[in-house]
């Protein structure tokens, strides 16, 4: 236990770089205006999503009330972590027992490979609960004030904030030890994890849609039914995801039947914990040892084929585009991270047709109206945008660097060069991902070629704008020093920046359009002046990234 | 060939001198030898030569090409092996060494000899078409090292070259350095290893606590008693 204890408290130092940074102010003595402006933007861009949420769940509370299940807030919350939870829990999962260095010292140490798992695993929770807490706190806060249900309440709350993310990660966590044990006899090891976690992802939306599907039928008369007889929504919904209904009822019940849910929410979770530490002292090393092995030997290059490799000389931008493209492929933790956005909203938006698909004709027929094609091309578009935008392609792409950026400094290749490398390689993937959401929302929506076209150019010029952003967040603060490929993109901070970048983007398009819309502009001068803007906000932006990329390039030392 | 004017460098605002007011002149077709106690700023030195740091004060002159004022001209003359020549893991070995032949812009036919020439000598032929993540340390340090002088570059860096490097590829690499230098090349390159400095080096340095305390061919380092060894002189000099 006192090994177990020093593990966890070394890994928690590390990776949240506590003595790195002790080092930095005492030692290198950085400019502390640096932490506290990106805290400030933090909370500023953090806190004005979270005011939103709040405003919402205020709605849900008091429909709730209506309902007679003021509870629902909390329901609504917990489901709403727990699936967060899931989303993020398969990348951080996958990378940190599989893709981090560190378990190259841990495996030689006299540690128990449920020790490792288990330090691992309280890691990825602590890093959880920055997803986690924002999402539940405001709904503990909302029905608490409300309903003053009383200081056991309270005591519960806490609980509660720290043991949900425990059921979704051990479930992502099994997945992942299976997944890991089966992979790791195959060839082509890494292609296989990421679509074997980009499937795991769909699997897990696709259960969850279904599991909370309301009853079919009229959904009027399903509300109606409930107002009149009272039904019991949280019943209803929770249905098929027990244990957030179990987690409600514990907290909101302040009778011994609560009492009884709670206990078993946290039997569940210590259980599921158990079976996960078990399941671990069975596979994690098999997995983790046969995950070291990288394919060699496979195929000897002949002197032909060798020669046939050399035989075409490319420019330095087209070589380092390459590069870029290669090894952002090859990385299993950047191709998930870069690839899900454009495959998961696409899914989601196709999900609800498959699964109610009866319903979806109604609604389908309502929505191909003509007098609603403008909405719907630039509700698309927002769609489009936000789904090709929030790959975290171009705002790493030189923290991704890390330990090689050496080679970047070393190679006479200007830094513009360099930055025009890295803005074709983001805008690849981006167009990629318009390209495929397009085409998916403008199927299912049965949009006209030249809408969808429309919308091509709009979210590509908005690519245009939102990746010279992106670009120019890493190239001012890169996350350099990382030991795990993992770090760079999920424990940076730039990530958040590009995510903030794209919602800035699209409610500033939202304002323009209303604006537009009370003026009576036509459909097409909506268009042309939002494709104008996103243009003429990029070049500008452009023009400061070429402009800082020397300077900053030669700031940055390696 | 390389001439260091006056260089300082200081880590953490000023607190570590790490370099301090070093001055060398490296001239064409030499072999020079950087030695010094662990921390003494060779590391630090070679890397303001090669551009990954920038100095506090001082000029560093390459092939005729100031590295600040000119730094592309200068990079094009140099190549540079670091003393944990960390690559990219997720290339394999061909595709890296085709991508810095794209980068130093080398010819398709030059190109072509010298990467097979470079394979065959360093026995990678066989691995080339691998990940280099599934290299062995020396496997990456001679891919670094190939990737370095496919430009055949007037000025070679390296830093501490023969650790991690088996009997043999650290003689082939001592037959590449003389080669170099042959051929009207320059080489620099640290080293804590006496005896491969006493034989291999046209002139020597010696850096202690940041500052070039003795540089100079063996005889020069000597000061005419014949029987002192390079290990003597080097434990006198940085006794302090
Ligand atoms: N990144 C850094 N931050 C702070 N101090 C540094 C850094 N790198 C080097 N130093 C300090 O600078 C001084 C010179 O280091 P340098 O690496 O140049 O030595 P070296 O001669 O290469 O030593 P070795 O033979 O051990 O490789 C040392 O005192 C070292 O502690
Ligand atoms: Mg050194």
């Amino acid at each position: 236990m006192k090994q177990f204890i020093s593990l966890l408290i070394t890994s928690l130092n590390v990776n949240f770089g506590i003595s790195a940074l002790r080092y930095r102010f005492t030692k290198e003595k950085k400019h502390l205006w640096e932490p506290i402006l990106i805290g400030l933007s933090i909370i500023l861009g953090g806190g004005s999503i979270i005011a939103l949420y709040t405003v919402f769940l205020q709605g849900v509370y008091k429909g709730g009330q209506m309902l007679n299940s003021p509870e629902l807030v909390l329901l609504i919350a917990i489901l709403a972590c727990q699936f967060m939870v899931f989303i993020f829990g398969i990348f951080y999962v996958i990378s940190a027992f599989y893709f981090s260095n560190d378990i190259d010292l841990l495996v030689p140490l006299p540690l128990k490979p449920y020790h490792i798992l288990a330090s691992k695993f309280i890691i990825i929770m602590v890093n959880e609960y920055l997803v986690a807490w924002p999402v539940l706190l405001p709904a503990i806060i909302i029905y608490g004030t409300g309903m003053r249900p009383g200081l056991m309440y309270w005591l519960k709350s806490l609980l509660v904030l720290l043991l949900t993310p425990v059921i979704p990660l051990v479930l992502v966590s099994i997945f992942v030890l299976i997944l890991m044990r089966v992979v790791s006899i195959r060839k082509n090891r890494d292609v296989l994890v990421v679509l074997g976690s980009l499937l795991g992802l769909l699997l897990g939306l696709t259960i969850n849609y279904f599991a909370q599907k309301l009853p079919e039928g009229n959904s009027q008369q399903f509300i109606q039914d409930m107002i009149v007889a009272r039904a019991d929504v949280i019943k209803l919904i929770g249905q098929r995801v027990p244990p957030s209904t179990w987690a409600t009822y514990g907290l909101a019940m302040q009778t011994l039947e609560g009492w009884m849910y709670f206990i078993l929410y946290l039997l569940i979770s210590l259980t599921l914990f158990g079976l996960l530490m078990w399941l671990g002292n069975l596979f994690f090393y098999k997995g983790l040892l046969a995950g070291q092995e990288v394919n060699r030997g496979r195929k000897k290059l002949s002197a032909q084929s060798i020669n046939a490799q050399l035989e075409k000389a490319s420019s330095p931008v087209i070589a380092l585009f390459l590069k870029e493209w290669k090894l952002f492929l090859r990385t299993p933790v950047y191709a998930m991270n870069g690839l899900a956005g454009m495959i998961m909203v696409p899914f989601l938006i196709l999900m609800p047709f498959i699964a109610r698909a009866e319903e979806m004709k109604a609604l389908l027929t309502q929505i191909r109206q003509p007098q609603f094609a403008m909405q719907v091309t630039l509700g698309s578009a927002g769609l489009v945008l936000f789904a090709s935008s929030i790959n975290i392609v171009a705002c790493t792409s030189i923290s991704r660097e890390g330990k090689t950026f050496w080679i970047s400094k070393m190679i006479p290749v200007p830094a513009r060069q360099q930055v025009t490398a890295k803005l074709l390689h983001s805008m690849a993937i981006s167009g990629i991902g318009v390209v495929v959401t397009t085409a998916v929302i403008g199927i299912a929506l049965k949009l006209s070629i030249i809408r969808m076209f429309t919308i091509f150019i709009l979210c590509l010029l908005g690519n245009v704008l939102l990746n010279a952003l992106n670009l120019l967040i890493d190239l001012l603060h890169p996350r350099l020093e990382w030991d795990n490929p993992q770090e760079a993109v999920k424990q940076n901070l730039n990530g958040l920046f590009s995510i903030l970048f794209t919602l800035a983007v699209l409610a500033l398009s939202a304002i323009l359009t209303a604006l537009l819309v009370q003026l009576r502009a036509s459909e097409w001068i909506i268009h042309a002046a939002l494709g104008l803007t996103m243009g003429f906000l990029a070049i500008p932006t452009l023009a400061i990234l070429y402009t800082l990329a020397e300077s900053q390039y030669r700031r940055l030392e390696a | 060939m390389l001439r260091i004017s006056n260089l300082s460098k200081s880590y953490n605002r000023g607190a570590v001198k790490a370099v301090d007011g070093l001055s060398l002149h490296v001239k064409p077709g030499e072999i020079f030898g950087f030695l010094g106690p662990n921390g003494a700023g060779k590391t630090t030195t070679i890397k303001m030569i090669v551009g990954l740091l920038n100095p506090d004060e001082g000029s560093i002159i390459v092939n005729g090409y100031d590295n600040q004022k000119n730094p592309i001209e200068a990079k094009k003359s140099i190549g540079y092996v670091p003393d944990n020549p960390v690559v990219y893991d997720n290339l394999t070995g061909m595709e890296y060494l085709n991508f810095m032949a794209d980068i130093y812009q080398v010819p398709v036919t030059l190109r072509k000899e010298r990467i097979n020439y470079f394979l065959e000598m360093f026995d990678l032929t066989d691995a080339a078409g691998d990940l280099i993540k599934s290299y062995s340390h020396g496997m990456k340090q001679k891919i670094a090292l190939a990737g370095a002088l496919l430009h055949n570059p007037a000025l070679w860096i390296m830093d501490e070259p023969m650790v991690g490097l088996d009997p043999k590829s650290s003689h082939l690499l001592k037959e590449l350095m003389r080669q170099h230098c042959q051929k009207g090349n320059t080489v620099f390159f640290s080293t804590h290893i006496l005896e491969v400095a006493e034989r291999l080096c046209d002139r020597i340095g010696i850096i202690h606590r940041g500052k070039l305390i003795a540089v100079g061919t063996l005889d020069e380092l000597r000061r005419g008693e014949q029987s002192e060894t390079l290990e003597n002189i080097f434990l006198e000099l940085t006794e302090q």
